[in-house]
């Protein structure tokens, strides 16, 4: 028999259903396998275990009744009653320690549920814990998180992308059947593509940010890690749809994922020429490409199509986000939660009655933030500030609409958009931490659609010469989820790049 | 002494409270008066990581309302929210949400009427919502900073008025007649001491009979009307005083000491800070359709300034009357209510209200409409003295018991034969008696004819007020005369 951490979770699903696993059995395999080997990967910033136990035991007696056939309702179990899930600590789960990699929240209890979280639970899953990720999700490789790197499964000398890294590599390393990231400029997608995993990044507002910790309030969207599309469908149907607290949530519904329809035959597939640039790894470009081509073979119609505003995409994301972001971090003061450090601790002698606080502000907050989110502070206060906000934020509003229009016009032409997640596989640790310019550039080919607020899937399609995954991004248009997870999932049928795993 | 006359030009930034249920993007009670501290808070309100603002669909609806009272040329079909970035200990959020270049409302204007009989029009330049901040005060015994948030999160209405006013008692006006028409329209309770109505206004003089704009000073902090104008009429003379000792007025922030009557500097306008609003991404612009703007617009009243002329034209009340009864809106409601029940001579009906009515509302501390005596009460209470059945004195007896029993006037006048004694026979033999108990006076009446009044005053008490005095009056001067 194989190893139940092994199984997709659709596998899993199946099997509690049919009874042949508890999920008190899975979720021990996954606690096993965490305590085994976490200490090497670094992917979980905490494990709830007694949550995780209690949830699990919850469902076996739920799953013993629905066999039984003496529920109520009949009707089949969500897919994720008693299956294990991670979460990236960027998402608030009541009652236990929420701290998006930040050393500002270091211990902040959250008083409440994220919408996306509060519904795993009612569909009946297990949280095993909180994973990993660049502070505040600001990153493309969990470098930056204030607490610990998180490796690569597929090598553990390589970063597992970011700032998801943490969700990535449990999935990829079989810690968890599936995990929830947030992207905000291709933090769930390229995080997949490095660990050689599907990754969804929703529409934004598809599913509600009401819990999510905000970076980029009007980019941020939540979205499933797992290891088959089949399972990101599972993740997508039970976190999407409209919530009341949210007020940027989309009021449309979410109807079913229909897989059994997958097929590809008259698709329009459009290649945009923008995405294949000089610096793309040559491995990379040429895995993609052979995946379009995977999919005429299929059936579908390729394109080429222009994106024009693509290369604008890199300085408006680096001047909206950044902006939202100086805003969005005020909040962490140390006034209401964190470790909130005094004036005296700050070596602060008193004075003036708002000196103190200020020191009080200064010294939580220079030693609260890593470095990287003080660069985006600072660079998002001045792109805000008078005099400057006409040249920046209010110049890169416009080119973002430009953005948004290319996509408009393509989707016009084509159903789907094919291209690279990443210019590169996993790079190794502390390669770009000196040149975060070099690390803004592993995002060029996800920021255009966070900007547009469409939906994106990354989803295995190669290894390059040193055993390393290579995704391919399939955008769609916003709401277009399921259009995409269908075509993710006809590829993935015709392809076994999803199915190897790494040596760990 | 030069003889050079200042012109005050003064203008008020107001912010008012609404009184929604719930505070503007959360569910928590919007009122907290008397609540224990950080009561009435939640994550949103208290800017828990991940926490959502949602719009409050009341608060636009009453900032709609409010719009169009102040004859707002534009209420914007689409509006938006934006964040106001600043560190403070009572902003959770570190940024206000607010309104900043694109407000529910603007181009307003407003008349004020003057105790000299002229109205100001008084030009509204725009009105925006927001949320307010907490409240933090130290505590030196411990040594500590304290913070409230219950405060956090309730809706403001912050109007901003053209500097149209001319005096400190014209500023004073206003906030009077905004304070009624806020309470008329219920939007807010308006009570200045519970800081419902906060006010900051900007002074500045220039000399009498030009129209240029010098620098002015932001007095901050003036909580009730008196203050407003001795703070405004204090700075007007330190102004006064400063531009005659040939120096200039520094475009200062000023703070109203209430207790000393003194204005203190807080800081030069030079300093101020750069708020780097931006457009608030986790709200939706503010989309009021014509059919939304319709439905909140059938609720708005006649106003109280039309109800007054109304009240002159059709009641044909003196300007007083229609002044004291438009007050508020519900003793003018109660007054039409009882007007049209009675169906005789409105100024009864004004006399009555103006006297009992407005005791009443003041010894309950209720409004009119609130009252336990209703308007119809009250048209068959005036209804039975007009027609004589009961005297005055026994009508405003019979207030309270109508007031406690809940039963018509009438239908206690039945009960208790309180009707008023009209008889001839009944009348002579009551003025008998008095005349028969008291020989000295009947003695002194003949020098001094004025005793007639202590006569009839006798046979009222015998009747318990219920004789008829003219026709006892008539008597007793017959039998008198005997
Ligand atoms: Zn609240």
């Amino acid at each position: 028999m194989t190893d139940l951490t092994d199984l997709t979770l659709h596998q899993a699903a199946a099997s509690l259903r049919a009874g042949e696993v508890s999920s008190r059995e899975l979720t021990e395999a996954c606690l096993d396998r965490l305590a085994a080997v976490d200490p090497r990967l670094r992917s979980f910033l905490s494990v709830t275990a007694d949550l995780a136990r209690t949830a699990a035991e919850a469902a076996d007696r739920q799953l013993a009744a629905w066999r039984r056939g003496t529920t109520t309702a009949g009707q089949s179990p969500s897919p994720l009653l008693g299956v294990p899930l991670a979460i990236k600590d960027v998402l608030c789960l009541r009652g236990t320690v929420t701290t998006a990699g930040s050393r500002i929240l270091e211990g902040f209890v959250a008083p409440y549920s994220a919408t996306a979280v509060e519904r795993l639970l009612v569909a009946g899953a297990v949280i095993l814990g909180k994973t990993n990720c660049d502070e505040f999700a600001m990153g493309s490789s969990t470098e930056n998180s204030g607490y610990d790197v998180t490796h690569n499964p597929w090598d553990l000398a390589r970063v597992p992308g970011g700032s998801s890294g943490g969700s990535a590599a449990a999935v990829a390393a079989r810690l968890t059947f599936g995990a929830l990231g947030s992207d905000t400029g291709g933090s769930i997608r390229q995080p997949a593509a490095y660990c050689g995993l599907a990754g969804l990044k929703t529409s934004y507002g598809r599913v509600s940010r009401y819990g999510l910790i905000a970076y980029g309030s009007s980019l941020d969207s939540i979205g499933p890690l797992a290891r088959s599309v089949a399972d990101l469908a599972a993740l997508f149907s039970a976190t999407a749809g409209h919530d009341p607290r949210d007020a940027t949530s989309l009021p449309a519904p979410v109807p079913p994922v229909d897989l059994a329809a997958a097929d590809v035959t008259g698709l329009r597939v459009g290649v945009p020429k923008e995405y294949f640039v000089a610096g793309i790894q040559p491995e990379v470009e040429a895995a993609v490409r052979a995946a379009v081509v995977r999919l005429a073979e299929l059936g579908a119609q390729v394109v080429e199509i222009s994106l024009p505003h693509t290369e604008y995409a890199l300085p408006v994301y680096y001047l909206i986000a950044p902006a939202e972001a100086s805003a969005n971090l005020a909040r962490f003061d140390g006034v209401r939660y964190g470790p909130g450090i005094t004036a005296a601790e700050a070596g602060h002698n008193g004075g003036t009655s708002a000196a103190p606080l200020w020191a009080r502000y200064e010294a939580t907050r220079g030693t609260g933030f890593g470095p990287e989110v003080k660069r985006r502070i600072m660079l998002g206060t001045y792109a805000l500030s008078a005099g400057y906000y006409d040249a920046y934020y209010g110049q890169a509003q416009k080119v973002r609409t430009l953005i948004r229009r290319d996509f408009d016009l393509a989707f016009q032409q084509v159903d789907v958009i094919a291209c690279p997640v990443a210019p590169t596989t996993a790079f190794r640790i502390g390669e770009k931490t000196d040149d975060p310019l070099a690390m803004y550039l592993e995002d060029i080919f996800t920021l255009p659609a966070s900007l547009a607020g469409i939906c994106g899937l990354s989803v295995p399609c190669g290894f390059d010469a040193q055993g390393l995954p290579i995704g391919v991004q399939l955008l769609g248009p916003a709401l277009g989820e399921d259009r995409l997870l269908r075509v993710g999932h006809a590829y993935e049928q015709a392809t076994d790049w999803h199915t190897r795993r790494p040596p760990l | 002494m030069s003889a050079i006359a200042y012109e005050p030009v003064v203008g008020l930034e107001i912010h008012i409270q609404l009184n929604t249920q719930s505070k503007v993007f959360c569910a928590c009670p919007a009122d907290s008066w008397g609540a224990p501290p950080n009561t009435h808070i939640c994550p949103v309100c208290t800017g828990q990581p991940g926490a959502l603002p949602v719009l409050n669909r009341a608060v636009v609806e009453k900032a709609v309302l409010l719009a169009a009272a102040v004859h707002c040329q534009e209420i914007q079909a689409r509006s938006f929210f934006d964040r106001k970035n600043y560190f403070y200990p009572d902003l959770p959020k570190g940024y206000q949400i607010t309104q900043y270049d694109q407000p529910i409302g603007r181009r307003g204007w407003f008349e004020v009427p003057l105790p000299d009989g002229q109205t100001r029009r008084l030009t509204i330049h725009k009105m925006h919502m927001e949320e307010d901040a907490g409240k933090t005060k130290n505590d030196p015994a411990r040594g500590a900073r304290l913070i409230d948030m219950n405060r956090c999160g309730v809706p403001l209405i912050e109007m901003v008025t053209a500097p149209g006013l001319r005096s400190a008692g014209e500023a004073a006006q206003f906030l009077i007649r905004l304070r009624q028409l806020l309470r008329w329209l219920d939007v807010s309770d308006a009570n200045m001491e519970r800081a419902h109505l906060r006010c900051d206004a900007n002074v500045s003089i220039r000399a009498a009979g030009t129209t240029g704009l010098n620098p002015k000073t932001e007095i901050k902090n003036v909580n009730s009307i008196e203050a407003v104008r001795d703070a405004i009429e204090t700075e007007l003379g330190r102004q006064a005083r400063e531009v005659s000792a040939g120096r200039r007025v520094e475009a200062w922030t000023l703070e109203w000491d209430e207790d000393s009557q003194t204005l203190h500097k807080m800081r030069s306008k030079e300093t101020e800070a750069d708020y780097r609003y931006f457009r608030e991404p986790d709200l939706l612009p503010v989309e009021v359709a014509d059919a939304w703007r319709e439905a909140i617009l059938q609720r708005l009243p006649e106003l109280p300034l039309e109800r007054r002329a109304r009240f002159i034209e059709a009641y044909r009340l003196p300007a007083y009357d229609a002044t004291i009864l438009t007050e508020e809106r519900s003793l003018s409601d109660y007054f039409e209510a009882a007007s049209a029940a009675f169906g005789g001579e409105p100024k009864i009906i004004a006399n009555w209200v103006q006297n009992e009515i407005l005791r009443l509302t003041k010894e309950q501390n209720s409004p009119a409409g609130g009252l336990a005596f209703t308007a119809a009460h009250l048209a068959e209470l005036v209804g039975l003295v007009e027609d004589k059945v009961i005297t005055r004195q026994t009508a405003v007896g019979l207030i309270s018991q109508v007031a406690e029993s809940g039963r018509a006037p009438r239908a206690l006048v039945e009960a208790q034969g309180l009707a008023q004694i009209s008889s001839d026979d009944a009348l002579r033999a009551l003025a008998r008696e008095v005349i028969a108990e008291s020989p000295e006076q009947v003695q002194a009446y003949r020098a001094k004819p004025a005793l007639l009044n202590w006569f009839v005053g006798q046979v009222m008490r015998k009747s318990k007020g219920k004789a008829n005095a003219p026709l006892a009056e008539k008597i007793l001067t017959d039998l008198l005369a005997e």
